[in-house]
């Protein structure tokens, strides 16, 4: 899967889920609530049976002309009873309860009727039990299963929905591929004949050496080999072996510069190098020369003309400096991504900070953009951190 | 000074129960109408003492079928009770200590109590 790809699928993934699993939180804290009312609703009901009986016992003790009478006391509820202005007579809860005080909760369900005859002086009558919570424990866990299937049951739709979703962009993205495959195939033998045909003229002929034309025709092709070199590296990038060595960073960025300094003087753009010596990484010779060319071949094509760059290799750090035309803040997040091009005034695929974001995350070094719009760039390439 | 205190109030209690007993009751008991079911009657249409007593005083000051705890048939078998010659202070003493002797509270009892 490609990174875009998975990018893409995981943030639909992550989209589609929060909205799926709060919707269907919402719906399960619905049922839940609905559920637990009716469960305590119909323990409720049964108190209010057993009410009825308390009152017909009520009625009973009323009517007995027994010395004492007994008030009824059953272990499933407790219960009391008041006179008309609410105050204590008679009940089983071993102390005196007030009426008012006492309501449902989580735990207590309590039911109160008015009585009427007034049976013993009874005008209220309270019972109370203990909520039963195995039948809401039950619930807890129903509600908690539903969600568990559910969640389970919309991750696996969610991923093969995110397929379907990303399928026309990976379609897009595997035909630019191929396009690029069989671009650079075509590019191979041409740019090759070209350049070494450049290299023999220099050798054997020296006086067309120095013509514009000739220094065009240069630029171009090296143009081209960049661009060739670069398409190349990414389609191998899966495939490609690196041989991790220790390479002079000092001799090969000043190879690199003189290699483009063709380019840089046909914009008039000088190129200020402070480099320190021996600075060596362990790095594959290819991916050094791929983020050099990049960053190098970025600050010529977007600095002005008669603009600067400034070059410093560092133990820690190399810095490429242009005075070119900036980049944007919002921009700044976009420029990394592949086939990304922020400024449409110059050529090119997008793929060149794509590649040193890979070549950097590779080595776990670290890229830092710092950028000013129409004051121009900086890229620095941290290592040792 | 306390135990003699405590002891007037006993002699006191006593001696309104004997004149409650002879001013009241003994009417009901010759008459063979039991105290406590008509405390019952009371009981079962007013609920709290407080109205059950203000219901007695009224009667007792203008006795009449119609303010009568008893139903009126009652009264085509017994006569209605006599105006009484008591003092209002008096009068409520009694009827304090009538609720009193017979309060339900007293009477009641939890039924585990019976096991």
């Amino acid at each position: 899967m490609l990174r875009s790809e998975k990018k893409s699928l995981v943030r639909f993934l992550v989209i589609y889920m929060t909205s799926t699993m709060v919707l269907f939180g919402i719906a399960s804290l619905i049922f839940y609530r609905y559920s637990k009312q009716n469960i305590i609703e119909q323990q409720q009901q049964n108190l209010k049976y057993e009410a009825k009986h308390l009152l017909s016992k009520l009625r009973h003790l009323h009517q007995s002309h027994d010395k004492i009478l007994y008030y009824p006391n059953p272990r499933e509820y407790k219960s009391a009873i008041y006179d008309l202005n609410k105050n204590y007579i008679f009940g089983s809860f071993g102390k005196v309860i007030h009426y008012d005080a006492m309501c449902t909760d989580d735990k207590v369900l309590v039911y109160k009727e008015k009585v009427e005859p007034y049976y013993l002086g009874s005008a209220y009558m309270l019972l109370s039990q203990p909520l039963n919570q195995q039948a809401i424990t039950k619930l807890h866990q129903k509600v908690l299963w539903m969600m568990l299937i559910a969640g389970i049951f919309f991750s696996i739709l969610g991923y093969f929905l995110g397929r379907l979703f990303v399928a026309p962009m990976r379609e897009s993205i595997e035909k630019m591929n191929q396009f690029i495959q069989d671009t650079t195939h075509e590019l191979n033998t041409p740019i090759s004949t070209i350049l070494t045909n450049i290299e023999m003229i220099e050798t054997f002929h020296p006086h067309i050496n120095h013509t514009d034309e000739f220094k065009r025709i240069e630029i171009a092709s090296k143009t081209l080999s960049i661009i060739y070199d670069d398409l190349s590296y990414l389609k191998l990038n899966h495939n490609y072996h690196r041989e991790i060595i220790p390479v002079d960073m000092a001799s090969i960025l000043k190879q690199r510069v003189i290699y483009f300094e063709s380019i840089a003087k046909s914009k008039d753009v000088d190129i200020e190098l402070i480099i320190k010596d021996n600075i060596t990484l362990m790095i594959d010779h290819n991916d050094a020369i791929r983020v050099i060319d990049n960053l190098l071949s970025n600050a010529i094509k977007y600095n002005k003309i008669k603009g600067s760059i400034k070059i410093v290799l560092d133990t820690n750090y190399l810095s490429i400096q242009d005075s070119g035309i900036g980049i944007k803040k919002e921009d700044l997040k976009l420029i990394q991504q592949r086939f990304q091009r922020v400024n449409s005034s110059e050529g090119g695929f997008g793929v060149g900070l794509d590649i040193v974001g890979q070549v950097v995350s590779y080595y776990n070094f670290k890229l830092e953009i710092s950028s000013t719009y129409t004051q121009g760039s900086q890229f620095t390439i941290r290592w040792n951190i | 000074m306390r135990y003699i205190l405590i002891l007037l109030i006993f002699i006191n209690i006593n001696l309104f129960a004997t004149v409650l007993d002879e001013k009241c009751l003994k009417c009901h008991i010759n008459q063979k109408i039991p105290s406590d079911m008509i405390y019952r009657k009371y009981l079962l249409k007013y609920s709290t003492k407080e109205s059950i007593s203000k219901a007695i005083y009224k009667y007792i000051k203008a006795p009449s079928p119609d303010i009568s705890i008893m139903p009126k048939p009652f009264f085509s078998k017994f006569p209605i009770k006599p105006l009484l010659n008591i003092e209002d202070s008096e009068l409520k003493g009694l009827i304090e200590l009538y609720i009193k002797k017979y309060d339900i509270k007293k009477r009641l009892r939890l039924q585990h109590d019976k096991q």
